[in-house]
Order: C-alpha cells, then structure tokens, then sequence
C-alpha cells in the first residue's frame, strides 16, 4: 500500500506508535545492545516513542507503557521480546487498560526467532531482530480497532467417560449447580478404579472409597447418566455443542428394573466375564459387578438362548424388553469434558514373557482380580495350573512401557501398584510366600509413595534390579513352575525360580481414542493420548475452546493425581458455563458479500464447518459460524474473488510486513 | 492367564474350549458316534452348528453329513448335548456332566421311555442284544447269590431255572427306534419314541439306482430296498425321524419327513419353543424363520407368556 494511502486511511487517528524494547532478563541483553535496538525503532515511520526497558510484562512494566501510552498519546503499541504465546493477551488487557482498544497492539517476538536460534552469529541476529521490530511496525501502522464477539451459553455439561476422573468433574460441577450429562461406554461408571482391590500407598480398599461416590453420582439431581452408550457426533462450539448420542439396547427397561437380581438367578448362560479379566464369568443377563450404577441389568445377546427364564422370574415387573433398539438422543451443552482413560496392552506378543502361553503368568489387572475378595476366586491367589496357592511370585516391571519398540513413555502408576501387591502378598502369607520385583526404577516419587517403598522393603520383598531387556520367562513342563532369567546393570545373570510372575503391562490409550478425537476435533499425540494445549499451565484444555481433559486420557496418572485433573477440568469448564456471555476473539473470517459469488470453496477447505454456503436474501453467499472459525485462514487464502478477510491478518496488514522485510534486503 | 478358547479336530473328535482361570467349558463331539442327522444344527440357538454334505463318489456308498461348530458363536449351552440322539455331543463344566439349562429348567430332556421286565426273559435268549443297530444292549446272567455266568451252556438245565437275567442299555445313546421291542419274543421291552412323526418316499421322484438315504440310515430296519421294484422304501415302525437320510437325499421332494412332536420332560421355555419350531417343521421354513427374527420371537412370547411389550 503506497505511504499516502497508509496516510489517508489512518486520517482521522494518525498511527502514533510506541515500540518497548525488553532486555528479558539477561537473554536478549546479553546478545544484543538493546539500547541501540531502541534507537533503531524510533527511525520507523510513525514511531513516536521508544523505550528499553527489562520486563515489560512485570506490573511496573505494564505501568510503564500505560503511562507512555497516556502521557504521549500512543494509538498503536509494539512490545519487543518474547513469544506472543503466553504475553499477548497480557499485553492486550494492559493496553485496554490505557482506553486503547486490544487489537492495537501488535509483539515483535525477537527472542525465539533472533535470540534463540542464532546464538552463533549474533550481528545477524541483531540486524533479524530489526527486520522482526520493523515487519511489526508496519503491521501495527495497520492495525484496526476490533470489537470482541459474544456468543450465549448453555450452562449444561457433558463429561465423557465415567472412570474416576469422570466421576470427581461429574460432581465438582453438579455441585456448582451444572446440569451434567455424564456418557459412559460401558454399563457402569467406576471406571479402572472399580476394578481395584486396594489403592497405594495407604492400602485402603478401592471399591469402599471408590462406590459412596459412584452412588452419589447415580443419585444426583444434577446429574444425568447416559450409560452403555457412545457419542455420534458433535457439533457447535465453546458455549453451544449439540452432541448426538447413540443409547445402545440393554434389552431391559430401565425405569421399571430394581436390581434386584432374581433374573440373573434363573438365567442358566454364562459368559466370560470382561470386568474379572475374563477369569470368571457373569450370567447372560447381569451386571458387570455388584455395585455397578446404574444398578440396571443388561442380556449380552450374543449369548443368550432366550428361554425367557428372566421374563419369568421378572415378574409383575415387567422390566425385559427383547425388541429393544438402539435410541439417539440430542443434548445441547455449554462445554465437554473428556475422560476415557486408558486400557491395557496385551502382552501375548512379546513371547519372552510367555503371557498366554505358561498358565502361571499374569497380568497385573489380572492380579488385581485374583486378590480381591469379591473376585472370581473370592480373594485366593492361586495358580492356574493346579488351584494351589503360589509359595514364590515374580513381579517384571516395565512390560510393554519404557521401551522404544512398544511403548516409549512410563506408565508411572507400575511402580506403586506392584508395591502395593507385593506388600499384600507379603502382609497376607508372610514368609510362605517369596516375593521377587525385578524392577530397574523404582519410581515412588510423591507424597508417602517412598515410605510405601520402605515398608515393602521392611516387609522382606525381594527388589532385584535388572536391565529391561533380555529379561525372559521358562515354563517346567510338568510343574509349571517358572524361571525368570535377567541380568544385572553390570551384566551378571540373576534368575529366580518361582510358582507365578505377574506382569506390569503397559497402560495404553483407549482402542477408539482416535475415533473420539475426530468426532471432537481435538488432537491426539504421537503416543496416542490426547493433547492438551499447554504441558504446563494448561494441561485441562484442549486446542478446541470448550473441549477439556481430565484423567489418564491426557497421560497416565494414578487416582490422587487424576481426582486433581478431573477436578481440575471442572474448574475450567465452569469458567465457560459460569458465564453469560461467551467471548470470542474477533479473530474469525469475514465475508464480503459484494464480492461472494456464492462458489462453496470456502466451504470445502473449512476442517471445522466453520463456513457454509447459505440463501441469504436469494442469493448463495458464504457464511462464518463465529463460534466454530478458529481464524486459520484458510479460506480466505482459497477464495478465487478475495471475498474473506481474516481481521487482524489483513492481505494489507501481511503485504506490508513482507514490503517492510524486503526492503531492508535491498 | 487370558482366557484360551480352543478348537480341536482329530479323526476321533471334535473339542471346543474356554479355559478360564476358575473354570473350564468344554464340548466334545464324538465323531464315531454322530450320524449326520440334522437335530443340534436345528436345535443350537445360536446357529453354531453347521452340517457338511460329504461328496459322493461313483459307485461307492453315500457319507453322513459331517458337522462343525463354530467356536465363536457356541456358548456351551449344552442344548446340542440334551438333544442328540444318538448322545454323539458331551458338554461339561470343569470336567462335570451338569447341563446349567436343564437344571434351571431353561430347557427340557429327552424321555427316552424304556421299559423292561427281565421276569419274563428266556434265559438264554439274546435277541434283542443282537438286534440293536448301535449295540447298545449288553444281556448278562446272574446266579441266585448274585455271581456272573461266564459261559451258560455249561450250566444244567436246573441250574438254569434259577438263573436271574439283566439287561443293560446304553441309555444315553438310545434313539428308541424299539427294533429290540420288536425282536423280543415274550415282550419284556417297552420302548416309546422320543420323536413322532411321518416320513414317506416317493419312488417315482427317486433318481434310479440311488439309495443314498438307505446308506446313511443309522437305524438298520427302518430303509429297506425292495425286492419288487429295487427302490428305497420306509419301515416306518423303526424310523426315528432324526434326518439323516433327509440331510443326504440328492433330489427335491422325493423324501419327505415331518416331526410332529418330542417327548420331553415339562418345561416353561422360549428356547425350547424356538427349538421345537425349527424341528418340526421343514429346513425351509426354518430358514424363514430365522429371517423373521425378532418379529416372530416377540409374537410367540406374547402368545406364550402373556407378555405385553411396550
Ligand atoms: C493393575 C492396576 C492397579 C492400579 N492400582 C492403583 C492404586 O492402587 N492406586 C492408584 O492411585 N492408582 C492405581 N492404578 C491407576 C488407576 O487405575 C488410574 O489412575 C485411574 O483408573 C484413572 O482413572 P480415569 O478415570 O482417568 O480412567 P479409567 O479408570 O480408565 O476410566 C475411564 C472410563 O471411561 C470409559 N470410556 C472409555 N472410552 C469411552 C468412550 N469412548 N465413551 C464413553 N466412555 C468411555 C471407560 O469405560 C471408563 O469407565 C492402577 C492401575 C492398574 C492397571
Ligand atoms: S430385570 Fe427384573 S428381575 Fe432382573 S434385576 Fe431388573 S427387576 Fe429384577
Ligand atoms: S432368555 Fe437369555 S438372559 Fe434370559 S434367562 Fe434365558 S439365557 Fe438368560
């Protein structure tokens, strides 16, 4: 754009641009003379003012530019420093503060792209850094006053996934007086948790802690339960989702089942169990596990002879209803919250470990449903091989985890549960039972975990540390005992002959994650679990505003760590629905509707159904949903007349940052 | 240890498993004994059996049917078990022969009505022993102190008239086809079909030559070929009804078999029901049914129980 138009357009306001330079402690300053880079911004057209200064973003800092802003009658201000990431938006509400409207200020961000990267050639980076304040300049001589868009909000929730991460955001916000709907996959909540027999470090038992709030759940007015269901589809965004949710049949009715059981009584099919590991079975009709909520029943129809023997026993009740079919139901909401935890990986693969093969090997959960008292062997631990009870067991950490062929992260709870069982084993049979952990780490690193260590160590277990690799499992043919063979960090083989070993498998995102994720357009990382925006300071939300994490969803954690994060997103989550209005950035795209020709391509470039060709005024003409635009552009780059603009990233605006660079090469 | 699930062919037998970690499911079909007849394919409520027509070389005798059962799809009711025949099909649990179905009367047994009265026996008769098609009778003599005769023609005549006569039949086995009843001279055999029915053969539709069903007929008796026009024709007082012949029969409408009825003990039982509607009526009809599905199931519970879905 040539200088007079620059001029004209500004007319009424000449730009009057104030430019603060930051030292940022020692990084910028200790590279370039910041002092010179002050006096090199007040050369560029329009600057009225500049400053150096160390730390604009401290109070006195902002202070700092208010009064400038106010005493010099600054209309457009440039900070120069860090990534506008995380400083932007303080830097926004400082100048607002000063009556000057947000959008007028623009970040040089000469840190990360001078300072940082070119720490061996530091003239070029001082002269990078000016190209970087100059593009910035120009931009801001540009910029335009922007008005924030509001949007209503639905003060409802949904939370997916009713594990205990699900079930602490569930009554957090129904507490605050949310309307919760809270979806769970499965016929009951609970989760992992309700798998337990107990929890480290304190050993108390997982159901007790775990089912008063599973109850509290089922009974809360504010919350509505949508189990053995699965999300179909969801639309809208922060503030107003439509989620389309698909009730799968239970094949009985709901409203009239008490749970009283006397049809899992008369119903003569069994079927492997999948909440006991598939070590007992459940009835054709039944629940996963007594204290199950909804305490409803469900026919597993792929096993199921429909004798009618349940009709029967059911009664007056009249609560089975073989026709049943699938039901969608619509729920408007004002945020979601995602909790669907993880599931475990099956080590049968790694044939070293004989999982699979030799009939004393575990798995932890495994374990975990040997030892509970309300378990398929109510509480007994016991071999499969003969039903004797083991007078030696192995624990092998790490199987499947910390290792770059499978699964590269750690799956940090391992370590404390198999404390845990080898605690129970010890406490339960003292010294008839031998207890090896053949660990490398022994990762018990939060509060009362290393004293957990220290009471398996008191409690004469025996801690073996290996290599990870080249640990193997053998089977003797005809006892069925095992050898586990391993080698010491300095090479020595060490072995242990013993009755049973139990595996500490990986913990892996849940199957269909990827599934999910698309349907809610959020992220999944390369390990499969979700992303959250920030690894730090934001780890409950999501790059899709309205969209947070909690639970082992977003990593692993064990259960203190994934009450905090679902209690955590609940937070976040009623900062949306605590509001009346929904504020969005005015950063989405703007359509002209002169120039629209109505053409759609627009719409076939949109990843988020942002913009839909629309009859408006019988003509075909493109049109934004505020609420989805995430401001990327894109169909402002694919429009073939230039109809959309992307406010605050104006051709004008971009052009005249890439003149600015240009010219300095010349 | 993950559940296994399992599935064996040998020559002898067929297995299917669940081994779980507190119990064990197993099916075993005994292949020496299974004729191919149609019963558990119909029966099983979750379609897992499936018969194979054997193919049939120029000049040699027809094959039974074999069957397979497909591991994904049998829950190890034991629906096959109670029905069979010819007790060709073992279901246990962890080693046990106790059918969960039968004792929550979730599906009824078989009657197999026999009755015997050795009062009547001559002590040296062993007709009915040599009549059995599938040598399920064994005829023993007892001394009056209890003591086995190992060889009766070196008794006296007189030792003989004190002798005590005991029948033992297979009983698990026994289709009831009452060839024994009939073979018995003085009537000391009862037998009451389990199955009733009709089954007819229309020797004009017969392709010539072809016995094909008087092959694979396990009951020897109940096929016979004429002497008169060389062809296939039913001794309706032996059949069974069990279908076997029906499984092999080559040709459209040339044999015909109905089931009309299966004595069985009491039972309350929409399984049963489903069972006996496939059983009782032709192949085709079955396969209708199972096309109709749910439609049809939710009928017959509403006529049988009385039950008023919404
Ligand atoms: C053997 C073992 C022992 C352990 N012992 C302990 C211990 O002693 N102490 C401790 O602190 N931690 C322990 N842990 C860790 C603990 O299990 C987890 O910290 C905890 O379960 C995480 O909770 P969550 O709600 O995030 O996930 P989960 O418990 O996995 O719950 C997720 C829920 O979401 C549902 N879901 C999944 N997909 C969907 C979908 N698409 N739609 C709707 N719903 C869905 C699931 O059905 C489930 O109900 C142990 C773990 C294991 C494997
Ligand atoms: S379905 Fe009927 S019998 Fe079964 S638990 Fe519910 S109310 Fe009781
Ligand atoms: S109809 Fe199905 S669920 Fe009901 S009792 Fe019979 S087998 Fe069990």
């Amino acid at each position: 754009m040539a200088e007079e138009e620059i001029q004209k357009k500004s007319k009424t306001e000449a730009p009057r641009i104030g430019v603060f330079v930051c030292e940022c402690g020692s990084n910028i300053q200790s590279m370039m003379d910041v002092e010179d880079l002050t006096r090199y911004a007040k050369t560029l057209p329009n600057v009225v003012y500049a400053e150096h200064m160390n730390y604009p973003c401290s109070r006195q800092g902002q202070e700092k530019i208010i009064d400038a802003i106010k005493k010099r009658g600054l209309n457009r201000v440039v900070v120069a420093g860090c990534s506008p990431r995380i400083y932007e938006a303080i830097f926004r509400r400082c100048v607002s503060r000063a009556s000057l409207n947000p959008w007028l200020f623009e970040m040089a961000n000469i840190r990360e792209f001078s300072f940082y990267c070119h720490q061996k050639t530091p003239e070029e980076a001082a002269k990078k850094a000016k190209d970087i304040m100059k593009m910035a300049v120009a931009k801001a001589r540009l910029l335009e006053p922007l008005q924030p868009i509001e949007l209503p909000v639905t003060k409802k929730v949904m939370v997916i996934g009713g594990g205990i991460a699900g079930i602490s955001a569930a009554l957090d916000l129904a507490d605050m007086g949310f309307k919760v709907y809270l979806v769970e996959k499965t016929e009951t909540i609970g989760g992992h948790m309700a798998l337990l027999d107990k929890t480290f470090p304190t050993l108390d038992c997982s159901i007790c802690i775990e089912g008063p709030k599973m109850v509290d759940v089922g009974r809360h007015p504010n919350i509505e339960i949508i189990s053995y269901a699965d999300i179909l589809k969801v639309d809208g965004y922060a503030g107003n989702f439509k989620v389309k949710i698909q009730k799968n049949p239970r094949y009985i009715i709901a409203a009239n089942c008490t749970g009283c059981g006397e049809c899992r009584d008369a119903c003569p099919i069994e079927y492997p169990n999948p909440a006991d590991m598939k070590l007992g079975v459940r009835k054709a009709i039944s629940v996963p596990f007594d204290q199950a909520v909804p305490l409803i029943y469900t026919i597993n129809k792929d096993y199921c002879i429909e004798c009618y023997k349940c009709v029967d026993a059911c009664g007056a009740r009249q609560a089975i209803n073989f026709d049943q079919k699938p039901e969608e139901v619509e729920v408007n909401v004002g945020a979601i919250i995602v909790a669907i935890g993880y599931d475990m990986y099956n080590p049968e693969d790694m044939e070293c470990y004989g999982y699979g093969k030799y009939e004393n090997v575990f798995t932890a959960l495994e374990f975990e449903r040997l030892i509970l008292a309300a378990g398929p062997t109510a509480g007994k631990v016991i071999r499969a091989s003969d039903g004797q009870k083991p007078h030696s067991v192995a624990f092998l950490q790490c199987v499947g985890s910390r290792d770059i062929n499978r699964y590269e992260y750690c799956t940090s709870f391992c370590c404390m549960y198999t404390l845990k069982h080898a605690v129970m084993l010890k406490e339960k049979y003292k010294d008839d039972v031998q207890v090896y952990v053949f660990y490398n780490d022994m990762r018990s690193n939060f509060k009362g975990y290393e004293e957990f260590f220290n009471r398996a160590q008191k409690s004469g277990v025996n801690f073996i540390r290996v290599k990870l690799e080249n640990r193997r499992i053998t089977e003797d043919a005809e006892t069925k005992n095992l050898v586990v063979y391993a080698e010491t960090e300095d090479g020595k083989p060490v072995k242990a002959e013993t009755e049973m070993a139990v595996l500490a498998n990986a913990a892996v995102p849940v199957q269909n994650a990827t599934e999910l994720a698309e349907i809610l357009k959020i992220p999944v990382g390369t390990n499969g679990f979700f992303v959250e925006c920030q690894p730090k300071i934001r780890p409950n939300e999501t790059d899709t505003p309205g969209i947070f994490l909690a639970g082992a969803c977003q990593g692993l954690k064990d259960i203190p760590f994934t009450v905090a994060h679902g209690s955590g997103a609940a937070a976040q989550a009623a900062s949306i629905l605590g509001k009346s209005k929904w504020i969005v950035e005015p950063l989405v795209a703007r359509v002209n509707e002169d120039l629209c020709s109505g053409c759609g391509i627009c719409e076939s470039v949109c990843s988020y159904d942002a913009v839909r060709i629309e009859e408006i005024g019988g003509k075909n003409l493109a049109k934004v949903t505020e609420g989805l635009c995430r401001g990327c552009g894109i169909c402002g780059g694919a429009c073939p007349v230039g109809a959309i603009t992307m406010p605050h990233y104006t051709s004008e605006q971009v052009v005249a940052q890439v003149r600015a660079v240009l010219e300095e090469v010349k | 240890m993950p559940l296994k699930t399992l599935k064996q062919d040998t020559a002898e037998t067929l297995t299917l498993e669940w081994v779980l970690h507190v119990r064990n499911y197993k099916l075993t079909l005994n292949k020496n004994l299974c004729v191919g007849c149609e019963i558990c394919a119909l029966a099983c409520p979750k379609e897992a059996i499936r018969l194979e027509k054997q193919p049939k070389a120029l000049g040699v005798k027809a094959k039974h049917a074999k069957i397979d059962i497909d591991l994904e799809k049998c829950n190890f009711c034991g629906i096959c078990d109670i029905l069979c025949p010819y007790g060709a099909i073992k279901v246990t649990v962890t080693g046990e022969h106790i059918l969960s179905v039968v004792e929550k009367e979730s599906f009824p047994e078989l009657i197999r009505d026999i009755q015997v009265d050795t009062s009547k026996c001559p002590v040296d008769c062993v007709e009915c022993e040599e009549a059995c098609p599938l040598d399920l009778i064994k005829i023993t003599q007892l001394t009056a102190d209890g003591k086995f005769v190992e060889n009766i023609d070196s008794l006296t005549e007189k030792e003989k008239t004190g002798l005590q006569i005991k029948i033992d039949i297979e009983k698990e086995r026994c289709p009831c086809c009452r060839i024994c009843e009939f073979n018995c001279p003085k009537g000391v055999l009862q037998v009451r079909k389990f199955i009733h029915g009709k089954i007819s053969i229309r020797p004009e539709k017969c392709p010539e030559g072809c016995t094909d069903c008087l092959d694979v007929c396990p009951i020897l008796g109940a096929l016979y070929l004429s002497d008169e026009d060389e062809q296939v024709h039913v001794n309706e007082m032996f059949c069974i009804y069990c279908g076997t012949c029906k499984v092999v029969c080559p040709v459209d409408e040339a044999l015909e078999l109905k089931r009309t009825m299966v004595n069985h003990t009491p039972v309350h039982s929409g399984a049963w029901n489903k069972a006996l509607e496939r059983l009782t009526s032709p192949v085709e009809m079955t396969k209708e049914l199972k096309t109709k599905g749910s439609l049809k199931a939710r009928e017959s519970v509403r006529k049988r129980l009385g039950w008023k879905g919404k």
